[in-house]
């Protein structure tokens, strides 16, 4: 029978790339935009608007105190009634993204503010404008205490993409419910799945060691 | 060039400046001493206002820097800053650290901020570590960076906070050397220090601050050899015991 069903999971793999490609959507477009917002709102976080800061620091702390799961449904299924109408696909993302950035800003503060209060002293001394300081002082320094991180949440978002399936997104984890119910093998089919999300996240988890690994030998040398 | 009138500062209840009144002149070197918790450095902080005074005024070079809505990128980039941790920036190159101002501030083009940088790196003795990253310089040729990065702004006003404090024994002259050059060449400098030999060779004029006040302002041959007050007199004595 197993090998049965092996031949089987064999035949549906064009189905399971499919989920490959749903997730790499739903988390590729995710990464790129809780990116752009986290770096945002990670340096007005690092800021000196304290409302902002505040404004800011409420919404890190709701997203990061409440399941992943019922922000998705709150998307998808409550927000319809407020008469915003979203598909699954644009529900899926807009969700992730928002998870995402929430975990960013936090990475993007946190290596901001490790930068020496001196390094800006001595830029605005120079009498370098507030976005010169940032771009040419502040951020190339911090950018050695937030990559490693980063690298490491964007391995966490591509995982937590899997929750997408919930509301019908059909990635690599719903291709896994549809095909167990053909095929009764769950460790077979749910070892695909996972060996699937591996080969998708352990480059990432490579370039994450590899870049702490070069960041300490940085800061040693610098 | 530098003017204080009734300058006040407070840090929560501590009154750190209490009625400052000074006035410096263009040309005019001036050592600032005095124990540790003074407010010498935040004196010197004020100017290119890294610290806001809270009353009185503070004109630099004709502009009021007591006045929020002066243009601070113009007063600062008239005035050089060196400070005692150096502050050079650890992911450029020294060459970098003197370009990035005159490029982003002056506007100045690429190759000519280079060669401005070159020509001030070599002024105070650096030619051949143009290239080398602060890590791999030590403390005194780091200050020394520290200076150029200033002094390629072509800069008013120098000010030191405690430039030698942070160095080893051995490289505090070649750093002190470096500033005597500019006294001579003219610029106006003002330097807190506790290095007295440096105060009497340089300085025109010794402006002794405790707790927050101004208490003496003498030439530095008056002040070392009779000091007006006691505390002038007790500050002299625990640092010259030794």
């Amino acid at each position: 029978m197993w090998s049965f069903y092996f031949h089987e999971l064999m035949r549906s793999l064009p189905f399971f790339m499919k989920g490959v490609w749903m997730t790499v959507a739903v988390a590729g477009l995710s990464l790129i935009a809780g990116t752009v917002v986290g770096f945002i709102c990670g340096i007005i976080r690092a800021g000196r608007n304290k409302i902002l800061r505040a404004v800011i620091g409420v919404w890190v702390d709701i997203v990061r105190g409440t399941p992943f799961l019922v922000q998705i449904f709150i998307i998808f299924f409550i927000l319809p009634g407020a008469g915003i109408e979203l598909d699954a696909f644009s529900a899926a993302v807009i969700a992730l993204s928002n998870l995402t950035a929430s975990f960013i800003c936090e990475i993007v503060a946190g290596g901001i503010l490790s930068v020496p209060k001196g390094q800006r002293e001595a830029a605005t001394a120079s009498g370098l404008s507030q976005y010169h300081q940032l771009r040419f002082i502040v951020l190339p320094q911090a950018m050695r205490t937030i990559l490693p991180p980063l690298v490491g949440q964007y391995v966490l978002s591509i995982k937590d993409s899997s929750v997408v399936s919930a509301i019908g997104v059909v990635d690599i984890t719903r291709v896994g419910w549809f095909t167990v119910q053909r095929i009764p093998e769950g460790i077979m089919v749910f070892g695909l799945v996972g060996l699937l999300y591996f080969a998708i996240c352990y480059p990432l988890i490579n370039l994450s060691g590899y870049l702490e690994r070069r960041m300490t030998v940085m800061t040693i040398r610098l | 060039m530098i003017s204080f009138k009734n300058v006040n500062k407070w840090y929560g209840d501590l009154h750190v400046l209490n009625n400052i009144d000074l006035e410096i002149a263009a040309g005019e070197v001036v050592v600032v001493c005095g124990p540790s918790g003074s407010g010498k450095s935040t004196l010197i902080r004020c100017i290119n206002r890294l610290e806001p005074i809270q009353e009185g005024e503070l004109v630099v070079d004709n502009m009021a820097v007591h006045d929020k809505n002066t243009n601070m990128t113009k007063v600062r980039a008239e005035i050089g800053f060196v400070f005692q941790s150096f502050n050079l920036y650890p992911h450029m190159t020294a060459l970098q650290n003197t370009t990035i101002a005159p490029i982003k501030v002056r506007k100045m083009k690429k190759a000519d901020a280079e060669e401005l940088g070159r020509e001030t790196l070599a002024r105070v003795g650096l030619k051949d570590r143009i290239y080398s990253y602060p890590a791999q310089l030590s403390g005194g040729q780091q200050q020394r960076v520290a200076i150029a990065r200033g002094l390629c702004m072509n800069p008013k006003i120098m000010l030191f906070d405690e430039p030698t404090s942070a160095l080893d024994p051995e490289m505090i002259g070649e750093v002190l050397d470096t500033i005597k050059m500019l006294a001579k060449g003219g610029m106006t400098l003002v330097v807190v220090t506790h290095e007295m030999g440096f105060a009497r060779e340089v300085a025109n004029r010794v402006v002794f601050m405790d707790d927050g006040h101004i208490v003496e302002v003498a030439p530095p041959i008056d002040f070392f050899t009779n000091a007006q007050t006691e505390r002038g007199k007790a500050f002299l004595s625990s640092i010259l015991s030794h």
